[in-house]
């Protein structure tokens, strides 16, 4: 029987790129996936989603076109096209990542990988077992949608991102529960396509996990256009009647309310794939894989990337685990860094941070200097037409070293990167105010606000 | 062209050199990087090789002469130049020196222009200190030091508030940029020593003769297998022997006659007969010694030298006092002259005075074997039937394994004993 150096279990952003890593650095490896390869990402999450954002954009573009003398009649859509244009983008990035793993000599095994022991996987296919053997392991078997416990669920039709990109038609009605980054893309592209959206949040705040400033200026946006969005809300129970989806929520205070739609999407999180691991005896941190800095589970060889881990459940995020575990394999010691991890909402109003949140910085107790520079000062922004937005920097006042980053506005999403490059670098906000930006440009707000922080605003 | 021969600066504490020896006569074709001169510093001996091929037109100074570093020791050009070329060479230099540089393009020594291919840095941009700016191998260091790509700026700025010499800190980062964390650590090493520092320890650069004496027992320990022979000898008849002659060589030379020059004349009569330890092992090459040059370890405060009496098997008892005695009181008032040092072929480690037994002592490289030699002590010992009290001493013969078997090893200790307990035979 041929051993591998490496067996990744899971051909998504974690498993394919530590795959071809892997291979590029002389390791014999195979990969096992059960569906298609690129995983929650590529088919069910990032790609999907941004693919209808920019048809979202488009539409809100025109519409807006108004404003700058640009007129355009009977604007309308085809949900097919929508969907085709999207099957096409994915299986573009599907090939590619095919042709990748073939040109690396990767040995590709379609079915479900299960671990045997800590240097066996069988691979299950169409009823056939097939045992490889491996000097190290990967899991990196990824997420599906969870699923909350609500009453009535069971009995009703309901979508999650494994089926809502594929919808034939456009739905009149949807109520999205979950308002954290999944909720609030989906809200924004079917509130753009003509859906009367709802939006069901338990906490105070919809993206609560980002700044507050953010947030509030992202429901400003989402609510300016039309979406519903109802914090501070519980579905207490769901039923379906005449074809429409009736939530029962309820308030914090106790008041209640009865949310109907067409559609029901459910986006409360994400739960792990664990049925690689059924039988041997791994260490959790409740559902997640439980690993050390290394990304080694308990068993030595065995290690878990991505989804399955918890944490960052962002596709970067797992593709930089993977990297990680190959050089640990290789033996170069190395720990998972996680200081310096860009976080991003693709809405039609971007929100984009990096480093350390506000919160983060209080509930630690850093002494820190926070500094804002609104957009609306910005020219290219005033070219686009999308001047609503900001960058905060938060800084220690000694070094003027960078803590973090929170970004509001168009193509902040990009913009972050460089954010990503002057902490990475270990550049400061004084580096960040010498450094020359293109003019016109939304990167001059990085050279603005670093100006802005050392008490030498330029505009 | 005539050119300068400068005294190197082998380090940053080194002010001056002594030229040991020449290696080429004036007038002799030299290749580059072949060596011109032997030097001497803080006990290394270095070559100084040739930047470039040439004549050696003037030797400015003779062996043994001590000379400031960067200063011109001899010039080297075309075949016969003449002289005044060369003593005009100094007020024409910086003219010469363009033409130089058209050539070379940057004046640089040897050793500078090494590490500087070895780190890939261009030389044109490292500020030389040397003679007419020639860049020296410290200049390359400071500039490798100085890039600033090796550290991040928020790093920079903490070493900068700290007072950290960065040049301390190992980095961590990409190619070995020092990040904050390098710093942090640093400062929480630092802080810890700091305590201990002020509360119990000194601290003392390693450097000197101390560095050097570091450097070559390591390197002699890690590099030669050492094995190490001991034996127990009765030195009655040397303490008879030395009574006796006491007065007769403090009358002829002086000085007193010590344990220490019986066995330095014990040692070379018995290696004389024993040559198979009389060897050196360098570059893979074995040298069979022909001469028997003696060389005994002296304490200073600074650290150890080793001093050596040529032809020690040629010389009376008498002539080994008197050397043996002069040697030391020079080396004590601190002329530590090249010649005193050179030529040795086996060390003689006597710790006698103290109360020490016996103890490992560490090869001499490029020696091959050293003698450790302990106190002198009355025991009871059984000679002919009856337990008598008798002067006794331990032995210890260290010898580098790879050039030396044990058998050879054993004889040489076996008839040094024998000679020992019988020293009228070595006056014969």
């Amino acid at each position: 029987m041929t051993t591998f150096d490496v067996i990744i279990i899971g051909g998504g952003p974690g498993g394919y790129v530590a795959a071809l890593r892997g291979a590029s650095e002389g390791l014999r490896v195979a990969l096992i996936e059960a569906e298609q390869l690129g995983g929650t990402c590529l088919n069910q999450g990032c790609i999907p989603s941004k693919t209808y954002l920019k048809n979202a954009e488009i539409l809100e573009e025109i519409e807006q076109g108004k404003q700058r003398g640009i007129l355009v009649k009977d604007v309308d859509f085809s949900m097919e096209g929508m969907v085709s244009y999207k099957n096409s983008v994915l299986n573009n990035l599907r090939m590619g990542i095919q042709s990748l793993l073939k040109a690396r000599k990767i040995e590709v095994f379609n079915g479900l990988g299960l671990i045997k022991n800590s240097q066996e996987v069988e691979v299950i296919s169409n009823n056939e077992k097939t045992t490889l053997s491996t000097k190290n392991i990967i899991i990196a078997t990824g997420s599906r949608p969870l699923i909350p416990k609500v009453d009535g669920l069971e009995n009703v039709q309901y979508h999650t991102t494994d089926t809502i990109f594929d919808l034939k038609t456009l739905p009149k009605s949807m109520t999205i529960v979950g308002g954290g980054v999944i909720g609030v893309e989906l809200a924004d592209v079917f509130s753009s396509l003509g859906s009367k959206v709802t939006i069901i949040e338990y906490s105070n705040r919809i993206i609560a996990m980002e700044d507050e400033e953010a947030s509030k200026a992202l429901h400003k946006k989402l609510h300016d256009k039309g979406i519903n969005i109802l914090t501070n809300h519980l579905v207490t129970s769901v039923s379906e009647e005449n074809g429409c989806k009736m939530l029962v929520v309820e308030k914090k205070s106790g008041e209640k309310d009865v949310i109907s739609s067409e559609e029901l999407l459910i986006a409360v999180g994400r739960t792990p794939n664990n049925s690689a691991t059924k039988h041997i005896d791994l260490a959790y941190n409740g559902a997640f894989i439980k690993v050390n800095d290394y990304l080694q589970t308990n068993i030595s060889s065995i290690y878990a990337v991505g989804d399955v881990i918890g944490g960052y459940q962002l596709a970067h995020v797992a593709s930089a685990e993977g990297l990680t575990v190959i050089e640990n394999i290789l033996g170069n010691q190395k720990k998972m860094d996680y200081s310096i991890v860009p976080r991003c909402i693709y809405t039609n109003l971007q929100i984009a941070s990096i480093g350390q949140s506000e919160n983060d910085l209080k509930s630690k107790g850093v002494d820190y200097t926070v500094t804002k520079y609104n957009l609306f000062g910005n020219g290219k922004a005033q070219t686009l037409g999308k001047k609503d937005g900001f960058v905060k920097v938060f800084t220690d006042s000694k070094y003027g070293e960078i803590y973090g980053m929170c970004m509001v506005g168009p193509y902040v999403t990009e913009l972050i990167g460089q954010g990503s490059a002057y902490m990475s670098l270990e550049g400061t906000v004084y580096e960040m105010a010498e450094m020359i930006q293109p003019h016109p440009s939304l990167s001059e707000i990085f050279m603005e606000v670093a100006n802005l922080s050392i008490g030498k605003g330029v505009h | 062209m005539a050119r300068e021969v400068v005294m190197p600066k082998l380090g940053a504490t080194m002010e001056e050199g002594i030229i040991v020896s020449w290696l080429v006569n004036d007038g002799e074709f030299i290749e580059e990087g072949d060596p011109i001169a032997e030097i001497q510093t803080d006990k290394i001996v270095l070559e100084v090789e040739a930047e470039s091929s040439g004549h050696l037109l003037k030797k400015l100074y003779d062996a043994g002469s001590t000379v400031k570093v960067h200063e011109v020791i001899a010039y080297m050009g075309e075949e016969n130049e003449a002289i005044e070329q060369i003593e005009n060479f100094s007020e024409s230099k910086d003219n010469k020196l363009e033409e130089v540089n058209e050539e070379e393009k940057v004046r640089k020594t040897p050793a500078a222009n090494k590490l500087a291919k070895d780190n890939g840095v261009d030389l044109s941009l490292v500020p030389g200190t040397g003679p007419n700016s020639r860049v020296q191998k410290q200049d390359v260091e400071n500039y490798l030091q100085q890039d600033t790509s090796k550290i991040t700026p928020l790093a920079q700025k903490m070493v900068k508030d700290l007072k950290i010499d960065d040049k301390d800190l190992i980095g961590s980062g990409q190619h070995g940029k020092i990040t904050k964390k390098d710093v942090l650590s640093a400062v929480t090493k630092t802080t810890s020593t700091q305590e201990r520092e002020s509360s119990q320890l000194k601290k003392v650069p390693l450097k000197g003769m101390r560095k050097v004496i570091a450097e070559r027992m390591s390197e002699s320990y890690y590099t030669a297998p050492h094995v190490t022979l001991t034996t127990e000898i009765n030195m009655t008849e040397c303490v008879i022997l030395r009574k006796q002659l006491l007065p007769v060589i403090e009358k002829e030379t002086g000085y007193r006659l010590s344990y220490n020059d019986l066995i330095v004349k014990a040692v070379a009569h018995t290696l004389s007969k024993n040559k198979a330890l009389n060897i050196s092992l360098q570059n893979n090459e074995i040298y069979f010694y022909e001469e028997v040059n003696i060389g005994f370890a002296v304490s200073l405060d600074e650290g150890l030298v080793v001093p050596v009496i040529e032809n020690t098997d040629q010389i009376g008892l008498a002539e080994i006092v008197k050397r043996s005695k002069e040697i030391v009181a020079n080396i004590k008032n601190g002329k530590l002259s090249p010649e005193y040092f050179e030529n040795g072929t086996f060390t003689i480690s006597n710790l006698g005075m103290y109360a020490v037994d016996s103890f490992t002592p560490i090869i001499n490289q490029p020696q091959s074997a050293i003698l450790g030699v302990g106190r002198i002590v009355e025991k009871p010992v059984v000679k002919n039937g009856e337990v008598v009290i008798n002067s006794m001493m331990q032995l210890s013969l260290s010898f580098d394994h790879r050039v030396i078997d044990g058998a050879p090893a054993a004889q040489f200790m076996t008839d040094l004993k024998e000679n020992l307990e019988n020293p009228f035979r070595m006056l014969v």
